[in-house]
């Protein structure tokens, strides 16, 4: 008989009903899913919103950037590589090169550029029919919507901020980190004022040695300076370092 | 035949009665016959002229538009109507079905054309490309004998569902009971083709599908009677007159859940789907079919399901009446809207409830089903005898 069957089930004649809860909820979620609409997305043909500071592709000012070097060397993956393009006025100049079958989208270039140059796009659909196209160049890199999101920043807060009391998030740490002179060990090269992407190093006499020749010691205009540690990299004797302000 | 001088088309196409052609198969009015009739008066007519205007007084003009030639072909036209009427309306299920299960399962369901509608056409015309493989150690007579009766039973009994009481093949008072018999033989295909096949997948959905025909069949046959002890007839349009004042699903509860799941298994849809039970058994018994014999076997599912929700509309739902109204100027629409409204309701089943396994089906098949059945039999006998009907 019937209730026998039932028996496998509670002795509650309602909850033996139990085959109509299933019915009843999906009945529910149709109804929803009729007035509203499904979570899915049409993708081809409509797009999720993304922030502007989505991790998309880098984007590149070309005209702003000045060569400095710090997103190649602060890449995990190593996708950027300086190279060496005309501008347009025709000089020779470094700027970066982004090989986007590598590139991790942590987005670290956009947030150490000194200058801003770099940017995240929301652009995410770089599929392409060879690998040589997965190479983006300094032209290519360029993103025509760049608003003031996609430019982001590295935001910490300093342990010395806190011990004063001032737990404020600085914005580019770097911006503040600048190189100092070991005056010993110069030798007075002036390779630092070659390398020196924004021309902040000058070479200036500082009277003249044993032997009557000058001595000359690098001198760095602290406004000018993007901390791009070019200078320290390149020095032969390591006279130079940066100055944290931690 | 009288020498008759035409001069113009419209001497020609005269839109005569139809049913004062004595060659006239139908009795009553038909409204499929009487489109078809009038397209061939049409499409003859212009024929009969056109052919004329070359040869006057020819024999082939007159022949075209004799009362057996036109009868002839306003029957092959009829046929081809009913049939992609039948067609259209199961294409409409499916994408029911698609567009209501993706929104019970919170997604788009299909979309592609005519908000997802061509994904039908899409699926038919991809079957049809595909390779028609047959194994080399199926039993081939067999196996394609099956799939050949499985579908024709399937458009044959989709096509002898009334829509309304002028839209019918054939309105003769045993209809009921030669719908079911025709709906019911499909299993015994089913089992034969999982023979056939040499498959173990083949053979278990076979053997399956007929365990789940002795479990539903019963109770369901006990139903078809108590609906035609009440209504007095197995007429269809008899019973849906015994439906003018309230429909059989208000004294027949009971046994209207239970015919309802009884339909579902005798479409073989989920949750009742064991013998195609494609997590378990590959396809079911049609695990060797492939192309468009697939794709044919599949149309005769939907065209099963169709007469299912077609039939549970005109034994309790009032078929093609509307209550208080009685008829309406489309009676058709009426009884589309009632079949999908009982389409719907298969699908939101399908969509909640999980497969039941082959001891659950016969445990609920005669445990569960067939008392009810007797319980709602003897409620309407209880009511007969009351003289309530």
């Amino acid at each position: 008989m019937a209730w026998t069957y039932l028996d496998k089930y509670p002795k509650n004649l309602a909850k033996s009903l139990w085959i109509m809860k299933p019915v009843i909820t999906v009945t529910k979620l149709f109804f929803k899913t009729m007035v509203h609409r499904p979570v899915t997305v049409l993708y081809p043909y409509e797009k999720e919103w993304v922030p502007d500071n989505y991790r998309g592709r880098p984007g590149l000012d070309f005209d702003k950037c000045v060569g400095c070097g710090m997103c190649a060397r602060m890449c995990v993956t190593q996708a950027i590589k300086l190279i060496e393009v005309e501008d347009d006025n025709g000089n020779k100049v470094m700027r970066p090169q982004v090989n986007i079958g590598r590139c991790a989208f942590c987005g670290y270039c956009a947030e150490y550029c000194p200058l801003d140059a770099m940017t995240v796009t929301p652009e995410y659909e770089l599929a392409e029919y060879t690998r040589y196209d997965l190479l983006y160049g300094p032209r290519r890199l360029k993103y025509d919507k760049t608003t003031e999101e996609m430019k982001v920043k590295l935001e910490v807060t300093l342990p010395s901020d806190i011990a004063n009391g001032n737990p404020e998030r600085r914005v580019c740490i770097f911006d503040v980190d600048k190189p100092e002179l070991n005056d010993a060990k110069c030798i007075g090269c002036k390779k630092c004022a070659k390398v020196c992407p924004v021309n902040a190093i000058t070479m200036v006499e500082k009277g003249v040695n044993d032997k009557g020749k000058p001595i000359v010691r690098p001198e760095f205009d602290i406004a000018k300076c993007i901390s791009c540690k070019n200078c320290v990299d390149d020095c032969p004797k390591d006279a130079l370092q940066i100055k944290e302000v931690l | 035949m009288a020498a008759v001088q035409y001069s113009s088309i419209l001497d020609w196409i005269n839109f005569s009665n139809p049913y004062d052609n004595p060659f006239t198969p139908f009795l009553s009015d038909n409204l499929p016959y009487n489109i078809a009739y009038g397209l061939w008066e049409i499409l003859g007519g212009t024929l009969a002229w056109l052919i004329n205007l070359l040869f006057p007084n020819n024999v082939v003009s007159t022949w075209l538009l004799c009362d057996e030639v036109c009868v002839l072909m306003s029957m092959l036209v009829f046929m081809l109507l009913i049939f992609i009427v039948a067609f259209v309306v199961v294409l409409l299920n499916l994408w029911m079905e698609r567009k209501v299960l993706g929104r019970v399962m919170d997604r788009r369901g299909t979309m592609v054309g005519m908000k997802g509608f061509l994904q039908c056409v899409a699926d038919g015309l991809k079957t049809f490309m595909k390779e028609n493989t047959i194994p080399s150690k199926v039993d081939k007579m067999t196996y394609i004998w099956c799939v050949s009766l499985i579908v024709g039973l399937s458009c044959l009994v989709a096509c002898m569902v009334p829509l309304s009481d002028r839209w019918y093949v054939v309105n003769y008072d045993s209809g009921l009971l030669i719908i079911m018999a025709f709906y019911a033989l499909a299993p015994f295909f089913i089992l034969v083709s999982g023979w056939a096949q040499n498959n173990k997948y083949s053979l278990i959905g076979g053997l399956r599908a007929a365990e789940l025909m002795i479990s539903y069949e019963v109770p369901m046959l006990i139903i078809i009677a108590t609906t035609s002890l009440l209504a007095g007839t197995f007429n269809i349009n008899g019973i849906v007159a015994a439906q003018s004042e309230i429909w059989f699903f208000i004294p027949q509860i009971i046994g209207f859940i239970v015919f309802f799941f009884c339909a579902i298994a005798e479409c073989e849809r989920p949750p009742f789907d064991i013998a195609e039970a494609e997590t378990e058994l590959v396809e079911g018994w049609q695990t060797e079919y492939a192309g468009m014999k697939w794709g044919l076997i599949m149309l005769g599912d939907y065209l099963r399901g169709s007469v299912s929700c077609g039939m549970v509309a005109i034994m309790f739902l009032g078929g093609w009446t509307l209550p208080f109204i009685g008829g309406t100027a489309a009676p058709e629409i009426v009884f589309l809207i009632k079949a999908w409204f009982v389409f719907f309701l298969m699908i939101l089943v399908r969509g909640a409830i999980a497969r039941v396994r082959p001891d659950q089906i016969l445990n609920l098949g005669w445990k569960v089903f067939m008392p009810l059945a007797v319980i709602n039999l003897a409620i309407a006998v209880l009511l007969k005898i009351g003289g309530v009907y």
